[in-house]
């Protein structure tokens, strides 16, 4: 994959949030025909529909993988549908997988698409669905793991090897939804301290409710097509420059000491080089990290802080926050917009653009030109970091 | 025994030995005998050298505790009579690492570094648990 083989047109995102009243049907409806207004097409222009997996769905997952959606919301000039899952990682994979369909002449406009309702679900039934899905149910499940825990066993070892106090860890949360504040797509969005944080209850030591993500209801759609195309039926279109991933092991008793970090770095490294760009020239970095804990590590690995309890200060001192030097996790992360499965990654990248094409509203940072964002699937089986531009 | 409610661990073939040796309160690793290298968890063939004669040897049950979390709420129905509960992470002397359960212990008194020594958790006639606690 090469550079600016890609652009972005078109978004469209229903709000995170709890719908147990509405279809998630609507939701697939309202951010598609929201992405393909917004890209200026006729719905019939859209050629390919990649859609992302129903994490924990699988009534919905299995329409979306059977083709329903073209059919549903009337594309007729599609040709042809598939789903991608990557988890977590899947909206990078989703657009690989549309600049592979541009770039062979499969298809010239394409929707990427992702929905998730989890409010008509079952909690059980869902706590045990993120309790499986991509633990070990031979070598992790049986000792009563949870994705709460597993962060919890990281952030652990990572206050312990930094020296990072439960204050300094809880300045995060606060960090995150500074942006959330702003973004009316975002769940919780009140105002939150570090004391508010710590007040809140113990799930998984050291990790407080309010250090955890809710899984919450979304949907976002994205309409690509190759730059040529971009330049003429859009004014501001948005460039894949640079992307980067590496896989890191699927089970976490794998990942040994350096491995994670030493993959992160090349993974950043490649698409720096790629895009020809260094984290200099980024103004936002989007890191989607679900939890607090993937924050600092991101800001070491990308090297802007040297070490952990730098960038746990960096974080504190609000340098990520609107106005600061280097705005982070623009959309308040999964901890205040909430967690749609595989949607949070989804929803980084309508944010990528959003800030690229100068609609982020009240969030919308100045003389945006570049921004990173990374996504990672499971626990942390691979990391991808992606770079976008408003030029080529 | 009482009925076991929680999941129990879903078994490849080439672990079965594994199982085994913890039903009998062993811990042992798969070793290839190619390459020489404790293999953890077990594969068909070895992962590092894909040699297919991978054996098996006793290991010392001696660890140290990598990370932990004290889990307190979030979890399945199955768990909660356990909560709250330590999941851990710990190194064995021979250098595997292994997702596992600090037992016999007040939670609080975990702490990262910390000696532990396997024990088994006799789960169903099958299958008992490698859980840790601290020596």
């Amino acid at each position: 994959m090469s550079k600016g083989k890609i652009a972005i047109v078109g978004i469209g995102e229903v709000p995170t949030g709890w719908y147990p009243d509405r279809h998630e049907w609507d939701i697939i409806y309202d951010s598609c025909m929201e992405a393909v207004r917004d890209a200026g097409i006729d719905k019939n222009d859209v050629e390919g529909v990649l859609c992302s997996p129903a994490v924990g769905q699988p009534k919905l997952d299995s329409e979306l993988v059977f083709g329903k959606l073209p059919e549903e919301i009337g594309l007729k000039g599609c040709k042809d549908i598939a789903s991608v899952n990557a988890g977590g990682a899947t909206s990078a994979n989703l657009l690989r997988m549309a600049e592979h369909w541009i770039n062979s002449g499969i298809a010239k406009i394409i929707l990427l698409m992702h929905a998730t309702k989890y409010s008509s679900i079952d909690p059980n039934y869902l706590i045990q669905t993120f309790a499986t899905a991509g633990m070990s149910m031979e070598w992790e499940y049986p000792f009563g793991t949870t994705y709460n825990g597993m962060i919890a066993m990281a952030t652990q070892r990572f206050m312990h090897e930094n020296n990072i106090t439960a204050e300094e860890m809880a300045s995060i949360p606060v960090a995150f939804r500074k942006w959330a504040e702003l973004d009316p797509n975002a769940m919780f969005r009140k105002p939150l301290t570090v004391e508010k944080t710590l007040s809140t209850r113990m799930i998984s030591t050291p990790l407080h409710s309010m250090e955890c993500n809710m899984l919450a209801d979304g949907g976002a759609a994205l309409v690509v097509t190759s730059p040529e195309i971009a330049k003429k039926i859009c004014k501001n279109p948005v460039y894949k420059l640079g992307e980067g991933g590496r896989y890191c092991q699927a089970t976490v008793t794998q990942r040994t000491d350096d491995l994670m970090a030493r993959m992160y770095r090349e993974a950043a490294a490649v698409a720096f080089k790629q895009a020809g760009l260094s984290i200099k020239d980024m103004n936002i970095l989007e890191l989607y990290c679900a939890y607090p804990l993937l924050m600092p590590v991101l800001l070491v690995t990308l090297g802007v802080c040297k070490d952990g309890k730098e960038a746990v200060r960096f974080i504190a001192e609000g340098n990520t926050w609107p106005g600061g030097k280097l705005p982070c996790s623009t959309i308040g992360d999964a901890l205040s917009r909430g967690h749609t499965g595989s949607g949070v990654g989804f929803a980084y990248l309508v944010e990528t653009v959003r800030q690229l094409m100068g609609k982020a509203g009240d969030r919308q940072v100045k003389n945006c030109k570049y921004v990173m964002m990374n996504c990672a699937g499971g626990s942390g089986m691979n990391m991808i970091f992606e770079i976008f531009g408003r030029k080529l | 025994m009482s009925e076991y409610i929680k999941p129990l661990p879903v078994i490849k073939p080439w672990s079965k030995k594994f199982w085994e040796a913890a039903r009998q309160h062993k811990l042992i690793m798969q070793k290839c005998n190619d390459c020489g290298k404790l293999i953890f968890y077990p594969r068909k063939v070895c992962p590092f050298c894909w040699s297919a004669s991978v054996g098996w040897t006793d290991v010392s049950g001696k660890a140290r505790v990598r990370t932990m979390t004290t889990t307190i709420a979030g979890v399945e129905q199955a768990f909660i009579p356990d909560l709250p509960y330590v999941l851990a992470i710990v190194e064995l002397e021979e250098g595997v690492r292994m997702m596992t359960n600090i037992v016999e212990c007040r939670p609080e008194d975990v702490k990262i570094g910390m000696e532990v020594a396997v024990t088994f958790r006799d789960c169903t006639e099958q299958i008992s648990l490698p859980v840790f606690k601290l020596v």
